[in-house]
Formats: structure tokens, C-alpha cells, sequence
């Protein structure tokens, strides 16, 4: 891969035609494929464990590990790509699409050889109709050059891939609700456990894993774990792609070692806030992390356990930047009507509790609200955490929490404003 | 006779043999009949179940589970407008407000609009907030003014 300071998946980035077979391989792309089948299954879980890779699809959960959850003596296993991005905020697995997406199927091939899996899928949402077929022909290139399918260059090993689309479902980004919708079926969640790593699609032990989860693997085979681990934090092992959106100079993707100051990925890699504005507050791990506001911005480090201890999480990377002329209360509202919207419905307190603080909102912002609401809204997240089938309720929870905790006084200050209208 | 192309048919076969069940067939099916003729009718329901076996109780519960497929005739042109956290930062509503604008300014005349607008969560594209797709097309940083040309060139 071309080498780069702080590189890992976007070391492609300017390199012209990089989407292509030819580009790849002309910067040792698949070298590392090869590597990999000349070594031993378990010592390639090995390898990853001890890099300390987490999961980047949200929850950080530790690769290596989930990896070797796989009941040994199972023999049909399943690979499936978490390549849904639905997140509110997040584009960073389309910019791996866009820059490599035979990085992307290095990385899985290697992973399939690891948990020796002969079949996987990529989930990608229907959506992103443009990169579906530059994904689409990354995998017929593979095929042809003998990547993917039977006996690949000559190792004895077989994989199969194949993309699924999906249709327009956000809690299909949630692992075993993209599992039902592989079955064909409506992208209900399932309850765990059993985990999907030991039942699974079609109740196979199955490893899901994000994209650019997936993308990172090649790197770490190349290089090893050390020279993974001396990226990021002790907790936090590696780089990360962060999205940074909102009225800023230069939104876009930046891949940067975790722990890295999320004052300076605001003023300096995305260039500030445009027009004069001045920072009110932060969504910085897409619109399921809490909020942050200025005085947390300016001290953050983003990595795993600096978010979760300021009480927010690093989730997707999603790092949104909220100006001083928006009104809190819009942002809340809007996030309380996404996940009001996308909830399946499976579990009462999810279904209803959503809607609960979706009316509320609404009651507030047609005038009806009162200084109790979001002492109720408050209330009512508690009610849904830790208590349905899938973390999408928690997902919901945890914002509409972090708005009242940190926004209390200005949310207020807005119902009083819309009472004086009255 | 088959209400479905042969073009179509042979496509469904490819599906049906592709994965582990048949059943898994069914999403890419339906993304195939509605880019075929723009929604699911309730005769290619019907259809699927008596040419291929695909019950129905399944498919139906496929096409009402997930957004994008359609179950109404469309408009020529259909505006999914990202409605979600960062395009709202951006400006969102004063741009669909301009869209509805010109589509009322059909209805004034009598004339239905070639256009329908649907205000979508996320699409994945917020370094380009705000951000809509026409059909299968993505327009980004659409501002009021912008969009007034965008849809011109679908004839408004
Ligand atoms: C409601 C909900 C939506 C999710 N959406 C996504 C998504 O779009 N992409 C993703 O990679 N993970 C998503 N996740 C996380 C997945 O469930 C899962 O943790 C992840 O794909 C595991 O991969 P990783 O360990 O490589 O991060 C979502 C989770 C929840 C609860
Ligand atoms: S928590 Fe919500 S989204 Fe998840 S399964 Fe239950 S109802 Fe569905
Ligand atoms: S919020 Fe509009 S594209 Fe992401």
C-alpha cells in the first residue's frame, strides 16, 4: 500500500484512478491476500486480537476477539460487510467505496480465510446507486483475476461474495436486523443471544463486521500490530475516519489517530467555521452519541474512552458542528423524529417511548409545551435503555438525554420565548 | 403468458438460484420490477406467487417493511430530500419550501407535477448537506437557487 503518515484506509487518497484493479495492484494491493493464506487461520486472529482493532461501525467491540467467538467445530460460516451507513452524519464507508473498494475486498477475503468462511455478503444501502457499481465491478474484477471464488491463486481456499441491497431501512444497519433482511425478510432485530457469531444468517455462526473495520485488515497484515498500536491510544489502537459535517470550511473525511483533539479536527483539518460563526456545540459521534458543548469541544479527545467518560461516545466518527445561531431545540427535535421514524416497532418501549418524545416536541414547538417537558423527555429516555431487543431504543435514548443535560437552560428559555408569543 | 419481460424472468431465475433461499431473492426482485415499471403493482405480487412460488404474506411484508419500494404510481420525477441533522443545519426546509413553490405552480395552472417530493433521513452524503436525489441521480449543496435550475432541467 503507498505509505503515508496516519494512512491506514485512505492511503489511496490522490493517487488518480485509484478505483481500479490495475492501480491497486500496481501499490502492492492483494500482496497481502497472499501473505495471509501463508499463514495459519488462528494465527491470523491472533494477529488482529493483538493489534487491538475495535469494530468502527459504533460500538468499538474488539475485532480479534468477536472474530474467534465462532464455535470451533462449526464448518458453514458467514462473512457479511456492514456497508449500510445509515447514521445520521456519517459518509466515511462511502469515501472507502469511492477511494478503494478493493482495499475494502482485500480485507474481507483475508478476514473470510481467518474464521474460515467460504461465503459472504456486502450489505449496502440502495441508495448509494453510484457506488454500488463501483463496488459491483471491484468484485467482477476479483473474480476474474481469481481473488474471489474457487481455489484462490492457487492456495486451496474458496470464497464467494455477492452484494445484497438493501431498500431504505436504517435499523438494517443494525447487525441482526441486516441479517433478517438477508433472509429476505422485513429487517426486523433479533434478540441476543445467541450472538451472530454463533447463530446467525440463517442461524449459521455468522461475523459482521463494518466496512471500514474490514478495510483496516490488510494494513495490520502488512505491517503487524505493533506498528498498528503505535497510532491511538492504549484503549484505542489505530487510526480512524472521522466525518466532519455541518458549516465548517472544509467538511469532509479525514483519517486521523484516535485520540486525536477534536478542537483541532474542527479548526484546522476542517478549516474553522464559515461566515463568522461561532461553535455552539458538537454531535461527535453521529446523531446517537450526546451532544457536547463548547467547553467539552475544546478539551475532547476523540477516542473511545475519552467519549464514554465525558458521558457521549465516538460511535461512527460522525463529528457534526452546530453554530451558534441554531436553535437547540430544532437538532433535538429533528433527532427525535428520525429514530421515532425508523423504530421497527417490535418492542413497546421503543415503539411508544419515541413517539412519546416525538409529541412532545411537537407540542412544544406548536406552543403547547410547558417547563415540565423535558424533565418528562428526560424521564421517558430513561425508560428505554437497556431494555429491548435491539440498541436502536439506547440509540434514541442517549441524545434526547444528553440535549435536556447539557441544553437544559436554552430549551427552556424556548418554551418561555413560544409562551410569550402565545 | 408471464405479466414479467423475459428479460425480467431470466433475471428472477439468476436470483432465485443465487442464495441460500429462495426467499432471499425477494429484495433484488423487487429492485428489479421497480426500475421496470416504476412501482409494484399488485398483479407482479400476485405473479411472483404464482409463476415462482414466492408467497405472498412474504413478499407483501418486504414491500410494505422498506421505504424505498414504491406502491403507488410514481411522478416522472421524484425529489427524496434529505431531511435529516446536517442538511437541516444547512438550510434543508428553505430549499424544499422553493420545490414546493414550483410545484404549486403547476397545480395553479391545472397540471399535475412531474415532480414528488419525500423528505428522507441521512443520505450518506453530508459533506454535501443539503443533499437530494432525483430518481436515481444525487444533487449536493442544493440551494434555494440551485435547485430552481436542477429542476429545469427536468422541465420545470
Ligand atoms: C440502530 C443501529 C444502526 C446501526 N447502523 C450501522 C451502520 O449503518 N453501519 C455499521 O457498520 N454499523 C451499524 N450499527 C452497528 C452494528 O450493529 C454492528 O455493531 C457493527 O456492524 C459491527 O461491526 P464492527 O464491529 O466492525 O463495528 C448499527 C447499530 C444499531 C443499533
Ligand atoms: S429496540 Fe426498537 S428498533 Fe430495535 S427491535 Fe425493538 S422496536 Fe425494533
Ligand atoms: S444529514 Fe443529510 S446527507 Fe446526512
Amino acid at each position: 500500500m503507498p505509505a503515508a503518515k496516519h494512512k491506514i484506509v485512505t492511503a489511496f487518497e490522490g493517487i488518480p484512478q485509484s478505483r481500479s484493479l490495475e492501480t491497486y495492484l500496481k501499490h502492492g494491493g492483494y500482496q497481502n491476500l497472499k501473505k495471509a493464506l501463508s499463514m495459519k487461520p488462528d494465527a491470523l486472529v491472533d494477529l488482529v486480537k493483538a493489534s487491538g482493532l475495535r469494530g468502527r461501525g459504533g460500538a468499538g467491540f474488539p475485532t480479534g476477539l468477536k472474530w474467534s467467538f465462532i464455535p470451533k467445530d462449526s464448518k458453514e460460516r458467514y462473512l457479511v460487510c456492514n456497508n449500510d451507513e445509515g447514521e445520521p452524519g456519517t459518509f466515511k464507508d462511502r469515501y472507502i467505496l469511492e477511494l478503494s473498494p478493493h482495499m475494502l475486498l482485500e480485507g474481507m477475503i483475508i478476514t473470510a480465510y481467518a474464521i474460515q468462511s467460504k461465503k459472504g455478503y456486502v450489505y449496502t444501502r440502495c441508495e448509494f446507486y453510484e457506488e454500488i457499481e463501483w463496488l459491483n465491478q471491484a468484485i467482477d474484477e476479483a473474480y476474474e483475476t481469481g481473488y474471489l471464488g474457487e481455489n484462490i491463486i492457487g492456495s486451496g481456499f474458496s470464497f464467494n461474495l455477492d452484494h445484497y441491497i438493501g431498500a431504505g431501512a436504517y435499523v438494517c444497519g443494525e447487525e441482526t436486523g441486516m441479517l433478517s433482511s438477508l433472509e429476505g425478510k422485513k429487517g426486523y432485530p433479533k434478540l441476543k443471544p445467541p450472538f451472530p457469531a454463533v447463530a446467525g444468517y440463517l442461524g449459521k455462526p455468522t461475523i459482521i463486521n463494518n466496512t471500514e473495520t474490514l478495510a483496516t485488515i490488510p494494513w495490520i497484515i502488512e505491517h503487524g500490530a505493533e506498528a498498528f498500536r503505535k497510532f491511538g491510544t492504549e484503549k484505542s489502537p489505530g487510526t480512524k475516519l472521522f466525518c466532519v459535517s455541518g458549516p465548517v470550511k472544509n467538511p469532509g473525511v479525514f483519517e486521523r489517530p484516535l485520540g486525536y483533539p477534536l478542537q483541532k479536527l474542527i479548526y484546522e483539518d476542517a478549516g474553522g467555521l464559515i461566515d463568522g460563526k461561532e461553535l455552539k456545540a458538537v454531535i461527535p459521534g453521529g446523531a446517537s452519541s450526546p451532544v457536547l458543548n463548547k467547553e467539552d469541544v475544546m478539551t475532547m479527545k476523540l477516542d473511545f474512552e475519552s467519549l464514554a467518560g465525558a458521558g457521549s461516545m465516538l460511535g461512527s466518527g460522525a463529528v457534526i458542528v452546530i453554530p451558534h445561531d441554531v436553535n437547540i431545540f430544532d437538532v433535538f427535535k429533528v433527532t427525535a423524529d428520525f429514530f421515532h421514524h425508523e423504530s421497527c416497532g417490535q418492542c413497546t418501549p421503543c415503539r411508544e417511548g419515541t413517539g412519546w418524545i416525538a409529541n412532545i416536541l411537537q407540542g412544544i414547538e406548536e406552543n403547547k409545551g410547558s417547563p415540565a417537558d423535558f424533565e418528562r423527555i428526560y424521564k421517558i429516555a430513561t425508560q428505554l435503555m437497556g431494555r429491548t431487543i435491539c440498541a436502536l431504543s439506547d440509540a434514541a435514548a442517549m441524545p434526547a438525554r444528553g440535549f435536556v443535560n447539557k441544553f437544559r437552560d436554552e430549551l427552556n428559555a424556548y418554551i418561555e420565548t413560544k409562551r410569550n408569543t402565545r | 403468458m408471464s405479466v414479467f419481460s423475459e428479460k425480467l424472468q431470466d433475471k428472477f431465475k439468476h436470483y432465485l438460484a443465487r442464495y441460500e433461499t429462495r426467499r432471499s431473492a425477494i429484495l433484488p426482485i423487487l429492485h428489479e420490477i421497480q426500475d421496470e415499471y416504476g412501482w409494484i403493482q399488485p398483479e407482479h405480487i400476485e405473479s411472483l406467487e404464482k409463476e415462482y412460488g414466492l408467497a405472498k404474506v412474504h413478499v407483501q411484508e418486504v414491500v410494505s417493511f422498506y421505504s424505498m419500494y414504491r406502491t403507488e404510481k410514481p411522478r416522472p420525477y421524484r425529489i427524496y430530500f434529505c431531511d435529516n441533522i446536517v442538511c437541516t443545519l444547512m438550510g434543508a426546509e428553505k430549499t424544499m419550501e422553493k420545490i414546493r413553490k414550483v410545484m404549486k405552480s403547476y397545480e395553479d395552472k391545472g397540471l399535475e407535477s412531474p415532480f414528488s417530493l419525500e423528505g428522507v433521513p441521512c443520505l450518506g452524503v453530508c459533506d454535501g448537506a443539503p443533499a437530494m436525489l432525483v430518481n436515481k441521480e444525487r444533487y449536493l449543496r442544493v440551494d434555494s437557487e440551485k435547485v430552481e435550475e436542477i429542476l429545469m432541467k427536468y422541465g420545470a
